[in-house]
């Protein structure tokens, strides 16, 4: 059984078609990092599984039930664009709110709880107006997190989150998914910071889903290259460029050859020419990289 | 199924209790709710006493030359209710039977002063309940509501009570500041003729029990413009003076059971009929 099976999902909005013969697979225990360009149809597909929006077409099951299942959507805990907070009532009086909403049974103390994941105990005192972007994703990402949800839905949740809100959303994915039932949908443009958690990824383009693939199955598909500087960048460069077909510079001045070599091959060649290679190693294209080849059309 | 997942039930009771604790929370901590009975209350003290400050002063029409004499209020009972139509016949058209005399006591029932009574606050209820439900959807909670509320009844349900609920405040606010107005400028506080304190409780049960069909009204236009509440509330004044004129007729001074009965099913229908209405439409539209 998966928690998210999606089948010829469709949804347009007069003549735009939004999404398109979508299918996706969420597994049970997955952090599933949902990936595509601005206006690919991400946050339109969150919204229907959360059942906000109405489809036009196809199914949306959650953990093998119907979407609109009343038992199945109580568990299910969202952030979708911004927190759903009322500005002028103090962080506190949101997050009781959703307490409420929810039907916590001890509501404070699950709230406390809450706050302190995120960091945010000493501040539930303010007004959510007066927070700032990372404060209230935090709230945002807490009231999702409130009343421990089966699936948690999070659009562009690291938004806005400093260092220390990134590394304590990481602890708190690994952490939902621990007892492997429970799942995450994370849409997310910071693709380096997905990376670390995800165990499952989505690439979605103009509706349709265009891959779906698994951290182990990207990891083997990624491709190595060997970065190197030299003492003559630019000669070395050209040279490189004349004997490999796919060389590129990086922003950090690297020179990268994708192509299949090693490193003494390298530092060889460019010895036999006369040029001193100062540094060089070996790596792997990260998801970043991945999906923009593959936005592209070129290949990993 | 080693990996299947257990789903708490969440009933349909838990549901509209919980829907219940966050309306109601949300109400009491809202300014709005507290300006709008504050509201109610003083606006009978400053009509009252206007009145009675203005009561035998003479204006004349400079086109005419017609004298009008300004008569200010002979009881604090006519800020809450229209006098029976009888009544109003006696004064409007004498003690006349015929048709035009019974059109006459309508058209008094119905003049400007008699609309300047407690029912106003059913109009004046459609401010709480629009940007009580477009704060929802503009606030993005509407979000938070509905991933865990398949079923948009219990929102329905909690809506209409929560503005059934700052209704009544705000005709009992209304009521209160009648009182206080006529005892500061010492107006009588004898009931008319043939009206007794039964009739009085008669008429207040009504007016509270006739609150759900505007509640129901607003709260419909409400969820259809969701975010754009200035649309909700020009939507809600217009459908709500539709059925404005019958207030005082429903539910006059000399109100009986009967009244209160007829305004107890007249609201439960508008609740459900409308309720299933707002329903329909929140199933249908994006709730974002």
């Amino acid at each position: 059984m998966f928690a998210v099976e999606i089948k010829n999902l469709s949804k347009s909005f007069g003549e735009k078609q939004a999404v398109s013969g979508l299918d996706m697979t969420v597994p049970m225990g997955a952090i599933y990092g949902f990936i595509g360009e601005n206006g690919s149809g991400k946050s339109t597909t969150e919204k229907m599984i959360c059942g906000l929006i109405p489809k036009s077409g196809g199914s949306i099951k959650l953990y093998g039930r119907d979407h609109t299942d009343i038992d199945v959507r109580s568990s299910l805990g969202v952030l979708i664009e911004a927190p759903g907070c009322f500005p002028s009532l103090t962080v506190w009086d949101n997050m009781m709110l959703e307490a409420a909403n929810l039907g916590i049974e001890n509501a404070e103390e699950a709230v406390i709880k809450m706050l302190k994941t995120v960091r945010m105990e000493g501040a539930a005192g303010n007004k959510y107006k007066n927070c700032s972007l990372g404060m209230k994703q935090r709230v945002g990402i807490a009231m999702a997190l409130l009343g421990d949800p089966t699936l948690l839905v999070l659009d562009e949740p690291l938004n806005g989150l400093d260092a220390d809100g990134m590394r304590i959303m990481r602890e708190v994915f690994l952490d939902v998914i621990a007892d492997g039932k429970r799942s995450i949908i994370v849409s997310s443009h910071l693709l380096g910071e997905l990376q670390k958690v995800a165990t499952h990824y989505g690439i979605i383009r103009h509706g349709r889903m265009i891959c779906e693939l698994t951290a182990d199955e990207l990891d083997a598909s990624c491709r190595t290259y060997v970065a190197l500087r030299a003492r003559d960048m630019k000669r070395a460069k050209g040279l490189l460029f004349e004997k490999y077909s796919r060389v590129e510079e990086d922003e950090a001045e690297y020179i990268r050859v994708y192509d299949k070599t090693t490193p003494e091959e390298i530092v060889t060649f460019l010895y036999e020419k006369g040029i001193v290679v100062t540094e060089i190693m070996t790596d792997k294209i990260g998801l970043e990289e991945y999906y923009t080849d593959l936005m592209n059309g070129g290949k990993s | 199924m080693e990996n299947a997942v257990k789903f708490e039930s969440f009933s349909f009771g838990k549901r509209v209790k919980s829907m219940l604790k966050v309306d109601f929370r949300r109400m009491f901590r809202s300014r709005l709710f507290y300006i709008l009975a504050a509201t109610a209350l003083l606006i009978p003290i400053v009509m009252t006493v206007m009145l009675t400050m203005m009561d035998g002063k003479e204006t004349v029409n400079q086109q005419t030359g017609e004298v009008t004499v300004m008569e200010g209020p002979e009881s604090v009972w006519e800020s809450i209710g229209t006098l029976p139509t009888d009544s109003a016949g006696d004064t409007a058209g004498g003690a006349d039977n015929s048709a035009e005399g019974g059109m006459a006591a309508m058209g008094a029932g119905m003049d400007v002063m008699a609309m300047c009574n407690i029912n106003m606050m059913f109009m004046l209820v459609c401010v709480f309940v629009c940007l009580f439900i477009s704060d929802d959807f503009r606030a993005g909670y509407a979000k938070n509501l509905f991933t865990v509320r398949a079923d948009k009844t219990d929102y329905v349900i909690s809506k209409t009570l929560a503005g059934f609920t700052a209704g009544a405040v705000m005709l009992i606010a209304y009521f209160v500041g009648a009182m206080l107005g006529g005892a500061f400028t010492g107006l009588s506080f004898a009931l008319p003729v043939g009206l007794n304190a039964g009739n009085f409780l008669m008429c207040m049960l009504a007016k509270i029990f006739l609150m759900p069909v505007f509640v129901s009204i607003f709260t419909l236009i409400s969820v259809a413009a969701k975010k754009t509440a200035w649309l909700s509330i020009c939507g809600s004044l217009g459908g709500g003076m539709l059925l404005f004129m019958m207030v005082g007729m429903i539910t006059p001074l000399s109100s009986t059971l009967m009244n209160v009965v007829l305004c107890l099913a007249g609201g439960a229908l508008f609740a459900f009929g409308l309720g299933a209405l707002s329903r329909l439409i929140l199933n249908k539209t994006s709730l974002v």
